[in-house]
């Protein structure tokens, strides 16, 4: 799967790209404007990842030309800007979502992994992996044909581990996943505690594997 | 208490018009009793020289001299004729006081008398002339009565001219004074003073203008400053929280290594989180949540109650509620969130385990109270950075938000500490 990053700060862009690789995504980085429409009008991307402060132009104004051109990439907004009219602008365009520096790379991951999912399997939204299958329409989890009642919170915390393969997540990460913005306000984490070690306890009941690493000090792992 | 200003210099110059005045009275009536004096003397002296004349131009005889001056001494109470005893070389004035015989009352009159030597008939006699002269308290009370008349309109006088000239006159300066008690440098909109004929007042309208204009600008540069350096920090931000979360993926981490990767995250969303704080802060003081729409806010509170849940139970903290339902105001929704958020956020963070938070809304009044140790300081509870970050985790900031949200709508909040709970009250 492509990913396009759209990023003027090197970095970041790097950091990015090194986080993602190794999840089946291949990425390729614009660091301007300029950059970008070539790339954009050239290639197919599964996901966009867009600043929208570019120092040649606005992010704003490729995202109308990725709608114009009827593309099918999805596209993630990341901005520094934070600011209401620009998410509403940009998801009015046609943006998929937005997303507030600084973020957690997890947070990014699993976002672009939602896009992607729901570009890939259109209506049937069926996630399988290992011996889990999750249907994301009827928001049921089934653990070797078996239904398991998860949480809300349970579901969000299982796509994320899933959305972020082998990747240590902090506490911080999912806290800020579970809680959004509110996160950042607190630091005491230790409720994602409280949700981990539940859905941990119903996975293992089901006689799924135990793929989720607690990593001492940090946060988990979700282990393939 | 202050007095006006046109009263200060009323009183100094009332008070010296008076001390005149009342001079004025002794003044003028030793002025007025020397004028009478002086002309009764003239008269007298003038009297005098015509019963002389006459008397000589008559051509009396020696021999009835005598009993014509008797005679004429009877008839007329003008003066005396008499012998002369001794020979005065000057002429002799004094004032007398004698009781009316021809009148019923009782009363006294003043006379000036003269006494001088005339010759008849080239014989020396003493001329003695009595005048009546009006009464020295006579005079005294009529020149006080009008004295005193005059100083009361002189009076009434400076009091109609004082309120002219303070509605007048001073009109530009009131003006200018309304205009000044209406500024607020939070809007940063300048105030144009209207132009005046007066020179002080002119002057003291530019150097306002000059003045406020000035402070505008400083206030702007600040703001944009806290503005801008908030924005460029947002992306180093990102940048280390990127950095940190891929040093994390590293799997020959030691325990020691994980745990200072750690507290670096929890002060990198310390700061991250002061950062957007300041954002917000800029973004409420410009207005950028302008748009307002009719919202039922128990429903809202208890939505964003909702979203805290997980810290809420992490504490084992209990809430109740007690929300009037179908109470509705006109306000931008985020704003709203934001506002009710940093309460519930404030009442989390500074409670207590197993404390609890009581949500009241009702007349108008929304209470969010959490239980706690001690009172806070409510005279720098709402300003910024009043308790530092380094006592505790909060960005400081989460009370000046929740303060720049009521000034915006002009509510009131009121802090109180009552039976160990801290209530923020608000008052829409």
């Amino acid at each position: 799967m492509k990913i396009l990053i759209v990023e003027d700060e090197k970095e970041l862009a790097k950091d990015i790209v090194k986080y993602l690789s190794g999840q089946n995504y291949v990425c390729e980085v614009a660091e301007n404007y300029h950059q970008a429409i070539e790339k954009i009008t050239i290639y197919q991307y599964d996901c966009i990842l867009l600043d929208l402060m570019l120092p040649d132009g606005s992010g704003l104004a490729l995202l109308e030309i990725v709608k114009q051109e009827n593309k099918q990439d999805g596209v993630i907004i990341i901005s520094a800007k934070n600011s209401i009219e620009d998410k509403v602008k940009g998801l009015h365009i046609g943006a998929d979502d937005y997303l507030a520096k600084p973020f957690h790379l997890s947070e990014l991951a699993a976002r672009i992994h939602a896009i992607i999912r729901r570009k890939q399997f259109d209506s049937s939204n069926i996630i399988q992996q290992n011996e889990v299958k999750i249907d994301l329409l009827a928001k049921t989890v089934k653990v070797n044909g078996i239904e398991i009642s998860l949480t809300k919170k349970e579901l969000d915390l299982l796509l994320f581990f899933i959305g972020n393969k082998n990747r240590v997540i902090s506490k911080g990460g999912l806290a800020e996943h579970l809680s959004g913005d509110l996160a950042d306000m607190f630091d005491n984490h230790d409720f994602v505690y409280a949700h981990v070690k539940n859905l941990k306890k119903k996975l293992t009941d089901a006689n799924y594997g135990n793929y989720i690493k607690t990593i001492y000090g940090t946060g988990y792992k979700w282990e393939i | 208490m202050s007095n006006k200003l046109l009263n200060k210099t009323l009183r100094p110059q009332l008070l010296f018009a008076f001390i005149l005045f009342a001079l004025s009275i002794p003044t003028y009536f030793l002025m007025v009793d020397w004028i009478w004096l002086k002309e009764l003397d003239e008269n007298n002296q003038l009297i005098a020289q015509r019963i002389e004349n006459e008397f000589n131009k008559q051509k009396i005889g020696d021999e009835k001299l005598v009993e014509k001056i008797q005679f004429w001494n009877e008839i007329q109470s003008i003066g005396k004729i008499e012998p002369a005893f001794q020979l005065f070389v000057n002429d002799s004035v004094y004032t007398i006081r004698k009781p009316n015989l021809y009148s019923t009352k009782e009363e006294v009159n003043r006379f000036r008398c003269m006494v001088k030597n005339i010759k008849i008939n080239n014989k020396e006699f003493t001329l003695t002339i009595e005048s009546n002269v009006e009464e020295s308290e006579e005079t005294l009370s009529y020149i006080s009565l009008v004295t005193f008349f005059l100083f009361l309109i002189l009076l009434l006088g400076f009091w109609i001219l004082n309120q002219r000239l303070s509605k007048e006159i001073w009109q530009p300066f009131f003006n200018s004074l309304e205009k000044l008690k209406n500024f607020d440098l939070t809007t940063r909109q300048s105030i144009y003073f209207d132009k005046t004929d007066t020179k002080e007042f002119e002057e003291l309208n530019q150097t306002l203008q000059k003045l406020i204009e000035k402070n505008i600008s400083v206030y702007t540069q600040q703001k944009e400053f806290i503005e801008n350096a908030s924005h460029e920090l947002q992306t180093p931000l990102a940048v280390l929280k990127s950095k940190l979360n891929l040093l994390l993926q590293n799997k020959n981490l030691t325990n020691e290594q994980s745990e200072i990767i750690n507290a670096i995250e929890l002060t990198l969303s310390r700061v991250s989180r002061i950062n957007k704080n300041l954002l917000l802060l800029a973004k409420i003081e410009n207005e950028q949540f302008a748009s307002t729409e009719n919202i039922e806010i128990s429903e809202l509170i208890k939505e964003t109650q909702e979203l805290f849940s997980d810290y809420i139970n992490d504490k084992r903290i209990s809430v109740s509620c007690n929300l009037v339902e179908n109470f509705r105001i006109s306000i931008n929704k985020t704003l709203f969130e934001i506002f009710v958020s940093n309460l519930l956020i404030n009442a989390i963070i500074h409670n207590t385990i197993n404390g609890t938070i009581l949500i009241n809304l009702n007349n108008k009044i929304l209470t969010i109270s959490n239980t706690g140790n001690s009172s806070l300081n409510p005279n720098k509870l709402f300003e910024r950075f009043a308790v530092s970050s380094s006592q505790t985790t909060n960005s400081g900031l989460g009370l000046a938000i929740i303060k720049e949200i009521c000034n915006r709508y002009q509510w009131q909040i009121s802090y109180s500490f009552k039976n160990n709970l801290h209530s923020f009250s608000v008052e829409f």
